[in-house]
């Protein structure tokens, strides 16, 4: 916590990320009925001492409904950034090594990929394939590592002329060695930077494809639908938006404030 | 700084004080009057106001206010005249002989005569015309004008769906399409009809507006203008209609049921109304495949469905279960049967029947395999809540059942028509006639036709082609009855419920009836009308 | 790399199952088969992919960028006459200008707001009014943008009569006059606009408030204040001047976006735009108009590229005098 101090928003982000991380885990324990169990006879109630967060257009109630939507928005989010991150660092580490013709095709692919606005890209696929959670982890994923590519590839070609790299190209150490000893560690502050980020629009994403339909599908849920399904009777059950919108609001607020706050403090140009 | 601060504040202030409030308005006024605007919501936009070309709701939505056919439904969804004052069938039931109303003009002032319905008849069946609707029409052998007031078809044989396959067909006019490419032709956007209602103002993509006409082949509706707002997504359309800025919307029930009761200024302001739906939901199984093709297991699942509670928990009650593939209330309807009754006990002892056996972990098992299956739908709310439900009851007597939800285009080719499905949720929207051939006859089972659950049964095979040829409503009738008891003993589907249409409209149009005909409420809608008080601000059109 | 695109793009469509002819009303039982298969036929969607795609290359190099299936044969990008002088609307030349007109406005408001935000976060670092603009700054950030426009439209349109909830004109638009006509779109403007800035301003003012805080703690700044320079002109002239630098490249990244219009505040709001056309399109499987739209979008990236690297060598006075040398 010394690392993080003067930093008052990183610890905010941190504190906000905690909570969530101890629901989304502990959320069989936390979480007073079964989240899936419809119930007709308790339709859209308001939130009340039986429901704390009220009841959804099944009957199912809300509170326990968050608290798993928590593990399924924070699972896609952790998995699509995983896919992307490693993507990245793969294409990036090569690029920024190796140099050369290896390096523009990569860098092709980069422009090509950037030169699709994102949300197309991954609204098309999503439509075209079937809807499921694994499909949209993927496909976030295999549309966002084109940031931490670049970013890897960067810190490579800095790095890549420093005396101990040289050294150890001149010692014999085989590419691989350099790559995972020297390289990737020294390179990890803008990579966990933009995963932490990366998590943080994730989870945005989630909950914009579930308004469009294309999001975590019923009966599974995930902050998105519960968010979507509420949003034709928002002037009424008012506890079905008021509550996913504000929990994405604070997990991504928390994501980002952790995300820039580790910038700031991981940053050798230290203010 | 401050100044550019101040700046912003006054053009906010300016902004919104351009508007015009909302005063109370008394909605007693009841007193008839042409003239004021309607304004309804639609998601989608039109493609394209030729009706035998477009395939979309949208378009047909507003193209039926602008064109008339031969003849119509009436509010008791008994046939009567449109163009065509009357009709007569020829005793060997193979010819009608339709008599045209005299005087009749499109909105151009040009007389519409048989001519007019000949061209189209031509036009539709026509095989350079793409139009997925040809099929019925080219089943006329002849079609004869012999004046400009009559127009006569023969069948090479008893054709019953005829009269509702005429009751369809819009009219277009010879005079502007007869030197035209259907297919491609600009009066698809601007086109001339002869019914209540003309094409106005077209905003691509926000809103299409409709002006009476004053030659009406039906005379003049007493509302001056319809407009449709286009709005995508039904929420916003929600809160277009709570803030009194669109008249006239289809509502869920959750909004029918419990939003309105609870917000008093919105119900003082609209009143809803409810009539039977055009369509009912199923479970479908897949005949072709095992244990489907076993008559118990399908029977068992029905037993093991509560319907009231799918009704209660998806319509909020506000639906009726069904025993027939017709409407209720409609005498297609077989009022004998009676809807399969919730029964776990029967369910159980037909499933013991068919060889299964309860297992250890609560499952049941044959020959050392469970029955467990997948229920697929399409992104429907009101489907997927059933499934939900379905799969639940399912679970109690030991079967397993997965849901997966699958947008359409995909659900449609990967799924149905390659017949890659255990069980579907689904829907049929029905015609007003009770012939169901395309749809249960053993012919209709081939890749993309619409017996893909895979029934087959001789007798009703039989029944489905005598009842097309049966022209004698009371003789038809019985073959119906017989036909649903098959459908209903066989099972091969499990009729979930026929849903309620629920309609929000603002208390200023008058003339809409309740409880609503047969036909639903909009059959009389050009006799609906605003009251001079109860407009809104007027203004001039072109 | 216009082909690489068109030609990934071209196999991921065909990727998918189902083409126009499956719509909704396809599952009409009144609808035939054969007639769908003829439809099939029409567009040539019957042939192999390559063929099509060669096709589709063919008209594309005389920039006739072909017919849109869905809406029966609409042009994709220009409008079109026919025999009798009627004029039919190309899909993308509607769509186009009210998302190009949401953008820009965006754009603009964007860099004019966060170069203000970001300046004063960073002259005023770390008081009350930094941490609350940065705070501020963070929330816009991470709110879910069909949320607050649903919260807003309620509270602006239904609660209070304030704003029009959804469209793009008022019903009698026809008769305000070229003030009130412009005044009336801009108020329908305001919710969408502000919606779809939200994020982009945040990460803005952000880009600016560390950029001014990097260049105030350089050298010439301090040689500048111990000159006896007026702080006012060290942030104005010095500081500001430096610090939008980089901002130029990110406008010229921004270009290709100016065409993506998003497509939850283009549904939400019923503005007929490029990102409703798009998704449209997408799940009609309207290969032309999907196309035609990814080839624009890549068109303007290069563009944008483009002028991103004119523009910053322009600017950056080292550059320029180097060329001039």
């Amino acid at each position: 916590m010394i690392f993080f101090k003067g930093n008052s928003l990183a610890i905010v982000g941190f504190i906000i990320i905690s909570i969530i991380l101890f629901v989304a885990i502990f959320a069989h324990f936390l979480s007073p009925y079964d989240p899936n169990y419809i119930d007709i006879n308790s339709i859209l109630l308001p939130p009340s001492l039986d429901h704390l967060m009220g009841t959804d257009g099944l009957g199912r109630d809300v509170l326990s409904r968050m608290l798993y939507g928590a593990r399924i928005s924070l699972f896609v989010g952790f998995v699509a950034v995983g896919i992307a991150t490693l993507i990245g660092i793969i294409l990036g580490s090569i690029a920024g090594f190796y140099g050369g013709w290896l390096d523009s095709v990569i860098m092709r692919l980069v422009d090509i990929m950037l030169s699709i606005p994102t949300f197309f890209l991954i609204l098309a696929v999503i439509a075209f394939l079937t809807p499921s959670i694994w499909n949209i982890m993927i496909v976030i994923g295999l549309t966002s590592w084109m940031g931490v590519t670049r970013l890897v590839r960067a810190e490579f070609l800095s790095l890549r002329q420093r005396d101990y790299v040289l050294a150890s190209i001149v010692m014999g150490t085989s590419n691989g060695k350099i790559i995972t000893k020297h390289l990737l560690p020294n390179s990890l502050t803008p990579i966990i930077v933009s995963s932490v980020l990366g998590i943080a629009s994730a989870v945005l994403i989630e909950s914009g494809l579930s308004f469009l339909g294309l999001g975590v599908q019923a009966p599974t849920a995930s902050w998105g639908n519960i968010l979507t399904d509420g949003k034709e009777y928002i002037q009424f059950a008012w506890w079905l938006s008021l509550f996913p919108g504000l929990a994405i609001l604070v997990t991504v607020l928390g994501y980002n404030l952790l995300g820039e706050g580790l910038r700031d403090v991981l940053d050798p140009k230290n203010k | 700084m401050k100044q550019i601060f101040l700046l912003i504040l006054l053009l906010i202030f300016l902004i919104s004080c351009s508007n015009n409030n909302s005063e109370v308005i008394d909605y007693k006024d009841n007193n008839l009057s042409n003239g004021g605007v309607l304004i309804n919501a639609m998601s989608a936009e039109p493609s394209n106001l030729i009706s035998m070309i477009a395939g979309d709701s949208a378009s047909s939505a507003i193209a039926s206010k602008i064109f008339n056919s031969l003849i119509r439904y009436d509010e008791n969804l008994n046939f009567t005249s449109d163009i065509a004052e009357s009709w007569k069938i020829s005793k060997n039931q193979k010819t009608i002989t339709f008599k045209i109303k005299k005087g009749l003009e499109w909105s151009d002032g040009v007389p519409l005569t048989s001519a007019d319905v000949y061209f189209t008849w031509k036009l539709i069946t026509n095989p350079n015309t793409r139009t997925p609707y040809g099929a019925d029409y080219t089943l006329v052998s002849e079609a004869k004008i012999p004046d400009e007031h009559t127009f006569i078809v023969t069948y090479d044989q008893n054709y019953a769906p005829a009269l509702d396959t005429w009751a369809s067909l819009e009219i277009l006019p010879k005079h502007i399409l007869e030197n035209e490419d259907i297919n491609s032709t600009f009066f698809s956007r601007k086109p001339i009809g002869s019914n209540y209602y003309k094409l106005g103002d077209w905003i691509s993509g926000q809103q299409v507006n409709l002006i009476k006409s004053d030659n009406g082949v039906l005379g003049a509706p007493h509302i001056d203008k319809l407009t449709s707002r286009i709005i995508p997504d039904t929420s916003s359309q929600f809160l277009e209609l709570s803030a009194g800025n669109i008249d006239l919307m289809n509502i869920n029930p959750i909004q029918f049921k419990r939003v309105f009761p609870a917000k008093p200024k919105l119900k003082r302001r609209t009143e809803l109304y409810k009539e039977m739906g055009n369509g009912y939901t199923y479970l479908g199984f897949n005949l072709n495949k095992k244990p489907f093709d076993d008559k118990r297991v399908r029977q068992a699942i029905n037993y093991a469905i509560n319907k009231e509670e799918v009704i209660k928990g998806v319509l909020l009650g506000l639906g009726e279960p069904i025993s027939s593939p017709y409407k209720p209330g409609t005498r297609w309807n077989n009022p004998s049967l009676k809807p399969y009754a919730y029964s776990p006990k029967k369910a159980l002892s037909l499933l013991k029947e068919a060889g299964y056996k309860m297992s250890g972990n609560n499952f049941l098992v044959k020959e050392g395999k469970a029955l467990e299956f997948e229920i697929i739908t399409n992104q429907n709310k009101q489907r997927e809540m059933t499934a939900v439900l379905i799969q639940r009851r399912l679970k109690e007597i030991g079967i397993k059942v997965s849901i997966r939800v699958i947008e359409w285009a995909s659900f449609v080719n990967r799924f149905i028509k390659t017949g890659n499905f255990d069980v579907v949720v689904l829907g049929w929207s029905l015609s007003l006639d009770p012939d169901q051939y395309n749809i249960w006859h053993s012919s209709q089972q081939g890749p993309g036709q619409f017996n893909f659950v895979g029934y087959h049964n001789e007798k009703v095979d039989l029944l489905l082609e005598k009842g097309r040829r049966e022209l004698d409503l009371d003789k038809r009738e019985k073959i119906y009855h017989e036909f649903s008891k098959h459908l209903l003993e066989d099972s091969p589907i499990v009729y979930l419920y026929a849903g309620y249409g629920l309609t929000a409209v603002n208390k200023r149009i008058k003339g809409i009836k309740m409880p609503a005909p047969p036909a639903g409420i909009y059959h009389n809608s050009y006799n609906w009308y605003i009251p001079k008080s109860l407009r809104r601000n007027e203004f001039t059109d072109k | 790399m216009l082909i690489g695109i068109s030609l990934i793009s071209f196999f991921i469509m065909h990727l998918a199952p189902g083409d126009i002819t499956s719509s909704e009303a396809s599952f009409n039982p009144k609808a035939s088969e054969e007639s769908r298969q003829k439809l099939r036929e029409f567009y040539n969607l019957d042939k192999p992919v390559i063929i099509q795609y060669g096709l589709w290359l063919k008209r594309m190099v005389k920039l006739d960028f072909g017919n849109s299936f869905a809406s029966h044969q609409r042009p994709v990008l220009w409008e079109k006459k026919d025999n009798n002088g009627n004029v039919i609307k190309g899909l993308i030349q509607e769509s186009l200008p009210i998302t190009l007109l949401i953008n820009l406005i965006g754009i603009f408001l964007i860099f004019s707001i966060s170069i203000i935000l970001g300046t004063i976060s960073a002259v005023k670092q770390n008081s009350i009014v930094d941490r609350s603009i940065t705070f501020f700054i963070f929330v816009a950030f991470a709110i879910p943008g069909f949320w607050l426009a649903l919260l807003l439209m309620y509270w602006t349109g239904v609660l209070n009569q304030w704003l029009p909830i959804s469209g793009l004109h008022s019903l009698d638009y026809k008769n305000f006059s070229e003030i009130g006509q412009f005044l009336d779109l801009l108020k329908h403007l305001i919710l969408p606009v502000s919606i779809s800035m939200l994020s982009g301003l945040a990460g803005i003012s952000l880009y600016v408030r560390n950029g001014m805080l990097d260049v105030l703690h350089q050298d010439f700044i301090t040689t500048a204040r111990s000159k006896g320079l007026e702080e006012k002109t060290i942030i104005f002239t010095h500081a500001l001047k430096n610090a939008i630098l980089p901002l130029i490249t990110i406008i010229g990244l921004s270009i290709p976006g100016l065409i993506g219009g998003s497509v939850i505040t283009e549904s939400i709001f019923a503005i007929p735009g490029m990102g409703k056309l798009f998704y449209d399109s997408v799940l009609m499987r309207d290969f032309p108009v999907i196309m035609g739209i990814l080839t624009i979008g890549s068109v303007l990236t290069l563009l944008g590229t483009l002028i991103a690297d004119i523009g910053y060598a322009w600017a950056d006075p080292r550059i320029r005098k180097g060329l001039v040398k």
